[in-house]
């Protein structure tokens, strides 16, 4: 149910062993950099594949490469700036905002789902992703200061997510061990909290559009210096959750099993779920709310690689950050000049894997392989 | 169950109220960061350069802009009016779309405006739900002109980043439709529709005399219920939605001698059920038509029909353009009409 | 303490409660290095309870469990893992981890904070396997092993944990009696190579007093005896603590007891038809019949068995024994002379038992002796797995199994439905 796949590698994985530890990651960053800049090619504004790449080249090599990147077109042109404009200040944030939310939300649902020992388990489905968008509904809507303040907002996403985090860790510990309970109860605490914001929406119909569009998800207001704080925070969450693989491959035996192994089992729990609320809120504070990510990007990561949380926690941020940038390539080409939120393709993806999740559990459980 | 034993503190017992102070550490970190940091102020531009003039917007900004740019974007249909009626429509290179994917302009503008000042879906830049930054840029404006309906954040980030002056034109009164015009004759000193302040001017003018005639001949002002949009009886919440104190709607109303029934609201924008509006009792009943409303719209509110001054045939649409975009169309027709519609004879 | 050294464990004064029930009242137990502790008792006797009180899983309401002289409570979580390690009735892993990695868990407590495991640690990993057998399996995934393996993994893990004190909560649950056997003997081995204390919570009676040095009889939370198998062991502590009536019989080579329970309306029960068997001839090999052959011996039957090749653990068993047997060199195909030794004890028997021994080219013969026996005396096939899993002769085994069955031979699933088979009366006819 959980991770069906045995441990026996996949092709993927036997390929990339080939590689030592350094080539392996060489590879991973490289492929990561390419999707980055091929992704820069789409967009609402047509500009020729020949002077995006261009427009590229010469920035990333400060002007020695590609010095006219807009062919007849001067350098100085207006004309011009705007395209090295667009490719550079506007899609490339946008896209490496996409990469970092994806990592976040990634990273996040790996360590859920072995916190939780629950393969449905995701920051969103559990609520956490509901309780930072609360957390900077509450700022757009009653206007502490302005709104849209880069700091504050990961400041109120964060408190938002982690308040939600300790009512469902509480709730898991009362309830009973079944994967559903956990389900439900952040299917309620998502409910309930979005209920809170929607009367602040009401209570404030002007700040109610801007918020709309936000819970969808988008990553139309990226900046690089936004860029920049998500990535420190996700950088500090991601890193320090990255040391816990050991820990989060015994809690995954329950943790009456781990602590007598020698883990704090309670303390170690704790630690995890702050740490991947300070994910999920990065994610969410610069982008909505983007569900699936975190669900769906272990599972492929446990398909390929098995299920050490060793590898499985910085894989799924990787594979987290690809899923996000492409989905957010898809939507950009099935509608190119709507900027349509991202979050909407990854539910279009994520959903039905859910689903099919689900259906397999309940075909498969007789062995009683939950906790 | 208690993983811990006696001797350990139990972790259920510490966590929660752990999380809820560190849940309430980080807000006060951030209402704190918030209320005090200048970083949320938006930076004061420097000295003029040549060729460039420094204009006060209606956000108190001190802006510098290049004099008489020739390509600007223009992200409220009411400053779009206002360099229409100034001759400077060819100046205009974009304009505000709601969106552009679903074929052209669904923003407030009125069909009527939309051909009369040629405006196409190539002039596109989304601004909602949020400003595309890549349609602006792909413009390349020199200057983008924009009332609140672009934010802080991306008015700072256009200027700053992008180095496009970005000038704020959000009258709050009637006469502030007029200094605006004024400012943008700052921007535009070449600008052709020299006569426009005057003729705006002079509109004002009017309505205040006829105002103070009737006041003088001891004529009461016939109260008003200035009517935008209904949600139908059927509805959990029918109602009538009219203009409160301190917007344009009621501000028209008073400026053509009425008194709107909601002019003492404590909301801006409320809305009256049926019960209030029978108690309130309005002589004249004004509905704005337009963007999908008619007739057919406003009588499936709730006692439309047993409204006095519907069954006395006071009732009478007016265009929602004229009463809702605070440029000189507002100032021009829409104040003349109104004020015809409520005092016919004078 | 009293006795001048610390025991390794020490229960004083245990007083546990979980919710409104008080499950343990007062409880003082102590185990040694070099022993194997069996706690016994009904259901929900405290056993299990009594584990989960030494691993700090649930709190004293009073006294305490010492672990090497330190209550656990007292003891960091980390220290407390270097000295206890507990393998669980019930675990399930979320992740389908290979078996080498999920013994390296037990390591856990030896690791400095954010350290990969050493050399030292990957040794104790790999010994921990080999103990239990599945060092060559190490890479399949834990998720895909049979029962009777994941409880080895999580012994290995266990003694991966290099703990003084070894807490075993039904280890045997879920096994089959085979693997049963196998599982205590080797936890019997590590406690003694290794001087570990290890306390096993048992079910099985006769198990705890096979294996176990002592016994320890838990009743509704209270300690009712405590002592060697067979000072402990006795038919009015099965009816006081169980309420059973049972036969206490002696095992005739250790002379350790064997409790047979009784049911009442068996033991009314009119008197079978066909006449008991009195020798029984067992075919074997491997391992197979070994804990036959006790079990037959025990109820009173003369019992043969063969063919066997030399050094085979059934040969062994069955010498131990005293049993007369058929044998051959091994490795070889039967002889004539073995065959004919073989069919001598055949015909001389009342009752055939075929046990569930691998069959190979080597001991086919062993069946193919048996042909046309059936219809004449009583033929059991002991087959827990079925004889398609133990058949190395492309057929040849399964062919003349299925041949035995249509001349009458039954086939039993276990030795528990041997026994009411060779004897429906429980009481045996001496």
């Amino acid at each position: 149910m959980g991770a069906p796949a045995g441990p026996s590698p996949a092709v993927p994985a036997r390929l990339l062993r080939r590689f030592g530890r350094r080539g392996r990651w060489a590879i991973l960053l490289l492929g990561g950099t390419a999707l980055l800049a091929a992704s820069a090619f789409v967009g609402p504004v047509a500009i020729p594949p020949e002077t995006v790449a261009a427009v590229l080249l010469h920035e990333v090599s400060g002007g020695a490469l590609a010095p006219q990147p807009c062919g007849p077109l001067p350098l100085a042109s207006a004309v011009c700036q705007s395209r090295i404009e667009i490719v550079w200040d506007v899609r490339l944030p946008a896209l490496l905002l996409a990469a970092i939310a994806g990592a976040a939300l990634g990273v996040s649902g790996a360590t859920l789902q072995g916190v939780f020992r629950n393969p449905l388990a995701d920051p969103y489905l559990l609520g956490l992703s509901s309780g930072a968008a609360l957390g900077v509904a509450a700022l757009f809507i009653l206007k502490v200061g302005v709104a849209e303040a880069n700091i504050v907002l990961p400041f109120l996403a964060f408190a938002g997510a982690l308040g939600t985090g300790a009512i469902v860790l509480a709730a898991a510990r009362r309830a009973s061990r079944s994967v559903e309970t956990l389900l439900l109860t952040g299917v309620a605490i998502s409910n309930l909290l979005s209920a809170v914001m929607l009367v602040l929406v009401l209570s404030n119909p002007i700040g109610s559009l801007q918020v709309t569009f936000w819970l969808l998800g988008g990553l139309g207001g990226a900046t690089w210096a936004r860029d920049g704080i998500a990535l420190g925070g996700v950088l500090v969450a991601g890193g320090i959750l990255s040391l816990y693989g050991r820990e989060l491959n015994l809690l995954q035996l329950g943790p009456e099993v781990a602590q007598s192994l020698g883990l704090q089992a309670a303390r170690v729990r704790t630690r995890l779920l702050f740490l991947a609320s300070l994910a999920t809120a990065m994610a969410v504070a610069f982008t909505g709310v983007i569900g699936f990510v975190g669900l769906v990007s272990p599972h492929i990561v446990r398909r390929l690689l098995g299920g050490d949380y060793r590898v499985v926690l910085p894989a799924s941020a990787f594979v987290g950050g690809v899923f996000l940038l492409v989905a957010n390539d898809l939507a950009l080409l099935a509608l190119p000049t709507s900027e349509l939120p991202v979050g909407i393709v990854t539910a279009f993806a994520g959903a039905p894997f859910f689903l099919a999740l689900l259906y397999r559990r309940r075909r498969a459980v007789p062995d009683g392989g939950m906790p | 169950m208690a993983l811990n034993p006696s001797g350990t503190p139990s972790p259920r017992r510490h966590m929660i109220p752990a999380a809820l102070v560190a849940v309430a550490v980080l807000i006060a970190a951030g209402a704190a960061i918030a209320t005090t940091a200048a970083y949320f102020e938006l930076r004061p531009s420097g000295p003029p350069a040549p060729g460039t003039v420094a204009v006060t917007d209606d956000l108190g900004r001190t802006v510098n802009v290049p004099v008489d740019p020739s390509r600007v974007v223009v992200l409220s249909p009411n400053i779009v009016d206002s360099m229409v009626r100034l001759g400077l429509r060819e100046r205009v290179v974009g304009v505000d779309c709601e969106s552009a994917a679903f074929g052209g302009l669904t923003g407030d503008y009125s069909p009527a405006q939309i051909t009369s000042w040629n405006l196409t879906s190539a002039l596109c830049v989304q601004v909602g739900p949020t400003l595309s930054v890549e349609d602006l840029l792909n413009k390349t404006p020199q200057l983008v002109l924009t009332s609140t309906i672009v934010s802080l954040s991306d008015i700072e980030e256009i200027s700053s980043t992008y180095g496009i002056p970005v000038v704020t034109l959000a009258p709050a009164t009637l006469g502030g439709i007029v200094v605006d015009v004024e400012l943008l004759r700052t921007i535009f000193p070449s600008a052709p529709g020299a006569e426009l302040v005057g003729e705006l001017q002079r509109s004002i003018a009017n309505a205040s005399a006829l105002s103070s005639a009737l006041a003088a001949n001891g004529t009461a002002f016939p109260t008003v219920l200035l009517v935008y949009y209904v949600t139908p009886a059927a509805s959990p919440s029918p109602g009538y939605w009219t203009f409160g104190p301190g917007t344009f709607g009621e501000s028209l109303v008073e400026a053509a001698g009425g008194v709107g029934i909601a002019a003492n609201s404590t909301v801006a924008y409320p809305e009256l059920s049926g019960a209030q509006v029978l108690a309130a009792d309005p002589q004249v009943l004004l509905y704005g038509t337009g963007f999908g409303l008619d007739l057919s719209t406003y009588q499936g509110a709730p006692d439309w029909g047993n409204l006095p001054a519907v069954t006395a045939g006071h009732d009478y649409p007016i265009d929602s353009t004229l009463i809702t975009e605070a440029g000189p169309t507002m100032l021009l027709e829409g104040l003349p009409q109104l004020t015809a519609l409520l005092h016919p004879g004078a | 303490m009293t006795d001048g050294d610390d025991p390794a464990f020490a229960a004083e004064g245990l007083t546990v409660r979980l919710g409104e029930r008080t499950v343990l009242h007062d409880l003082e137990l102590r185990a040694s290095r070099g022993e194997l502790l069996a706690l016994t008792g009904p259901n929900g006797s405290g056993k299990t309870t009594l584990l989960r009180a030494a691993l700090g899983l649930v709190p004293a309401l009073r006294g305490r469990v010492r672990l090497l002289g330190d209550a656990t409570g007292e003891l960091p979580i980390r220290e407390r893992a270097r000295r206890v390690a507990w393998m669980p009735q019930d675990e399930s892993a979320f992740e389908n981890v290979p078996l080498y990695d999920y013994v390296l868990f037990g390591r856990y407590a030896h690791l400095p904070p954010f350290a990969a495991e050493g050399p030292a640690d990957r040794a104790a990993a790999e010994a921990a396997l080999r103990e239990v057998g599945l060092w060559e399996q190490r890479q399949r995934g834990i998720r895909e092993v049979s029962g009777g393996e994941r409880q080895r993994v999580l012994l290995a893990r266990a003694v991966a944990q290099e703990t003084p004190i070894l807490l075993l909560d039904e280890p045997t649950a879920h096994l089959d009696i085979g693997h049963q056997l196998d599982l205590l003997e080797r936890v019997r081995r590590h406690c003694r190579e290794r001087g570990r204390c290890a306390i096993a919570a048992l079910h099985d009676l006769n198990l705890a007093a096979r294996y176990a040095d002592r016994v320890a009889v838990l009743s509704r939370g209270r300690l009712v005896a405590d002592g060697p198998p067979a000072a402990v062991l006795s038919e009015a502590l099965l009816r006081e603590v169980w309420g059973v009536v049972a036969d206490l019989r002696r095992d005739p080579a250790s002379g350790l007891p064997y409790l047979l329970p009784r049911l009442p309306a068996r033991d009314r029960g009119p008197r079978p038809e066909t006449p008991r068997p009195r020798r029984v001839h067992v075919v074997g090999g491997g391992g197979a019949a070994a804990p036959l052959l006790r079990a037959l011996v025990e109820d009173g039957y003369r019992v043969t068995a063969g063919a066997l090749p030399l050094f085979d653990t059934d040969l062994e068993v069955a010498e131990e024994l005293g049993l007369p047997t058929a044998t051959e060199v091994p490795f070889a195909p039967l002889g004539a002379e073995a065959r004919a030794e073989h069919r001598a004890l055949l015909d001389e028997a009342d009752a055939i038992v075929v046990a569930p021994f691998a069959v190979g080219p080597s001991n086919l013969a062993n069946l193919e002796d048996l042909v046309g026996r059936a219809a004449r005396i009583p033929v059991f096939l002991v087959e827990p797995t079925p004889i398609s899993s133990r058949d190395f002769t492309r057929g040849s085994a399964s062919a003349l199994r299925d041949r035995l069955v249509a001349d009458g031979a039954r086939s039993v699933a276990d030795l528990a439905a041997l026994s009411a088979a060779l004897a429906p009366r429980a009481d045996p006819d001496r």
